[in-house]
């Protein structure tokens, strides 16, 4: 087998051992990676109804095939267990270093079960694995907790993957941090890793990923090549120039800016908060992950402090900004600091408090809820103190904690109408009104609403474009408006939806190939075979994706969800109150006739989205069949 | 006129400045003047003049607007 390390790592907390499994190349070829592996290991090893909380869910940490390879881009590693947030299939991807340095010091996966009756953290030393004590860890902000344990084991190149405080507390959209700066941050998947007493997993690696390469030579050219072109091609230069929070002024214009909680899509203040103000006033420098020629990371000094953490990306930036009401762009720099020092998922936590400041302006929580707090959008102190309060679970942040969903079901009246969010996990930063596929993504994704579940709409609105061209290798031929549903965009959408899983399966970063960046799909497709000495077809590779991404839809069958939970918030079938697209709503209608369209599209029954025995045979799958349709296999 | 530019349009612009000034003797359609200046009009997604958005093919554009062109963006 090339390519893999061909080793998991395995841990039971509750009685301390430690095993190593060995992979077969059977299992490989079907499994690889990333999201394809943890989906398989959930499925078999976690079962169904396991309270997340409990000692029987499963942590996996699963690299991709390419993780560590030196190709830009491919660094990513999925956490995943059972979601604390929605109950179902969870998930959260991240790039950075700890991915890599985990390869080379011999693992493609870290499967974590039971729980540890004290704190502990995780110290993988090449091929030896150790339980160490965290009690003296356990409390502290995320920052000081690296510098501990780097300290303690007298190396500082040792790359540490944690939860914070937010998951020692289980707040509910906790994540994980790795080099303070790399975010796993959706599902909830911290507050798993706090309900073990596992505060953090330390690695230290020494082998090279191209000692595992079939054809280490060509991989290297294939990623030279790519790194040279990085400057030359407009989609990885904006990347690095601007990163993402480049996108607020152009989703501004386009009126799909998320702002006061989703009412409405352009912001009157984006002055204070666009690229040109974070260049000016908080930007001090620019990085990569691992081996990435992109540098799409920012580092970033608060109220004039150099920050330990990462600056805040564009989720960040809309979530805490815009979303809130909040124009100070240093309050929502200090928002990000916060989230990464507790180690909270932004996303949510901004989409939540959003949730509070309409339930707050609604009447619906008042300051004795709050604590004499004035929650209203656009106040950043409050955001700011709310943060604090979540991650503590103290006065109403022990609701909040608790996310949207089901903060809205506690509060009660209207409160549900407020909560932005699809199987209780709040919307990312991009406006579905806008770009329906993203829409659909929200819905129909396994993990709740995720913005990176398909490459959005306005990439394959104009066939001349160089994304859209980029996009005729995986098959993809007509050009669509961004707000169409239909058959055709269905279609669209399946073959994107495919693509995304294949990377994620393998390790690429959503910012790496295209359509939505810069590797061909082609060098995608040869760096996979170059790994592995497979010789994949597009089709082949796009089958891996799919897989994938049946086995987390079997996973939520088992756990009672159904087409019910494909679905939107009732406010994004309503108008938008401002910007270019005022009045816009999804139409209901033609959204759930298009959802009808995918399930079939995707080979699952176009009524109940329960994946057809045909297809799940054909994706070798059979094995699967009996956990959503016992005795029919 | 001002013109600025955002996504990888940027990447097109004289230097790939942010944004340049751009002197009209007479009231100019957008097309010609991106034209000019090398911005491809297939990667053209969003137009804005004076904060209003526009559509690219019929605009046209006087001295002293301030003119926004933006590419697709996405994801992050």
């Amino acid at each position: 087998m090339y390519g893999t390390t061909g080793k998991i790592l395995r841990v039971n907390l509750t009685n301390g051992a430690i095993e190593t499994e060995t992979l077969t190349e059977e299992f490989y070829r079907l499994y690889p990676g990333g999201k394809a592996l943890a989906g398989y290991i959930l499925l078999n090893e976690l079962p169904p109804h396991t309270d997340p909380f409990s000692p029987e869910n499963v942590l996996v940490i699963a690299n991709g095939l390419l993780t560590g390879a030196p190709v830009s881009t491919a660094t990513r590693y999925i956490v995943s267990a059972r979601s604390p947030l929605t109950g179902g299939y969870g998930e959260s991807e991240a790039g950075g270093f700890w991915g890599p340095e985990l390869k080379m010091a011999g693992w493609e996966a870290i499967v974590v079960k039971g729980k540890a009756p004290k704190p502990v953290y995780l110290w993988v030393n090449g091929d030896q694995a150790e339980i160490r004590p965290a009690e003296h860890l356990w409390g502290q902000m995320t920052a000081d907790v690296q510098e501990d344990i780097r300290l303690e084991l007298g190396d500082d190149k040792i790359r540490v993957l944690q939860t914070g405080i937010a998951g020692e507390n289980r707040v509910r959209f906790a994540g994980l941090t790795n080099d303070l700066r790399h975010f796993n941050g959706r599902n909830g998947l911290g507050a798993v890793m706090g309900s073990k007493n596992l505060r953090a997993m330390a690695v230290r690696g020494t082998q090279r990923y191209q000692s595992l390469a079939y054809d280490a030579k060509t991989l290297m050219s294939i990623g030279g090549k790519l790194a040279k072109s990085v400057k030359e091609n407009p989609l990885s230069w904006d990347l690095q120039q601007r990163g993402t929070p480049g996108l607020v002024e152009p989703l501004n214009t386009g009126g799909i800016l998320p702002t006061r909680n989703f009412r409405q899509g352009a912001f009157e203040k984006m002055e204070d908060v666009k690229w040109e103000a974070y260049e000016k006033q908080i930007l001090t420098a620019r990085r990569s992950c691992y081996a990435c020629a992109v540098r799409c990371k920012r580092e970033v000094a608060v109220y004039g402090q150099p920050s330990p953490y990462g600056g805040p990306e564009y989720e960040t930036v809309g979530a805490f900004g815009p979303n809130c009401g909040v124009n100070d762009l240093q309050a929502i720099a200090r928002a990000g600091e916060l989230c990464n020092a507790y180690m909270l998922d932004s996303i949510s936590c901004g989409g939540t408090i959003a949730f509070a400041m309409e339930c707050f302006e609604h009447g619906l929580i008042g300051l004795d809820d709050t604590g004499g707090i004035d929650l209203r959008f656009g106040n950043a102190e409050a955001m700011l103190r709310m943060i604090e309060l979540i991650a503590r679970r103290e006065g109403i942040g022990n609701l909040l904690a608790e996310g949207s969903k089901r903060a809205a079901e506690k509060i009660g009246g209207d409160a549900h109408f407020f909560a932005m969010q699809v199987k209780g996990q709040e919307l990312a930063m991009h406006e579905p009104r806008g770009k329906y596929n993203v829409g659909m993504g929200y819905a129909i994704s396994e993990i709740g609403a995720d913005h990176l579940v398909v490459a959005h709409d306005s990439a394959f609105a104009n066939p001349d474009s160089i994304q859209f061209k980029s996009a005729r290798g995986l098959g993809i031929e007509k050009a669509l408006p961004p707000r169409s549903l239909g058959d055709e965009k269905m279609e669209l959408f399946y073959i994107l939806e495919k693509w995304g899983s294949l990377e994620k399966v393998v390790g690429y970063c959503f910012f790496g190939p295209a359509p939505r960046s810069f590797i061909p799909v082609e060098d995608v497709l040869a760096s996979i075979n170059a790994a592995t000495g497979w010789t994949l077809s597009m089709q082949d590779a796009l089958r891996i994706g799919e897989r994938a991404t049946n086995m987390a839809r079997i996973f939520n069958l088992r756990e009672g969800f159904s087409r019910k939970d494909d679905t939107l918030p009732e406010r994004l079938f309503q108008g938008l109150e401002n910007g270019a697209l005022q009045g816009n709503a999804l139409p209901r209608d033609e959204f759930e006739a298009s959802l009808t369209s995918l399930y079939r599209i995707k080979g699952w029954h176009p009524e109940s989205g329960v994946p057809t025995r045909e297809r799940l045979e054909g994706l070798s799958l059979g094995w699967a069949l009996e956990m959503i349709a016992p005795g029919t296999k | 006129m001002k013109l600025y530019t955002g996504g990888y349009l940027t990447f097109y612009m004289p230097e790939r400045k942010h944004s340049i000034d751009i002197q009209l003797n007479a009231p100019t359609p957008l097309r010609d003047i991106l034209a000019q200046v090398g911005i491809p009009l297939n990667e053209v997604a969003l137009t804005a003049i004076n904060g209003e958005q526009v559509e690219l093919d019929t605009v046209l554009v006087k001295d002293g607007d301030v003119v926004r062109v933006f590419s697709s963006v996405d994801g992050g």
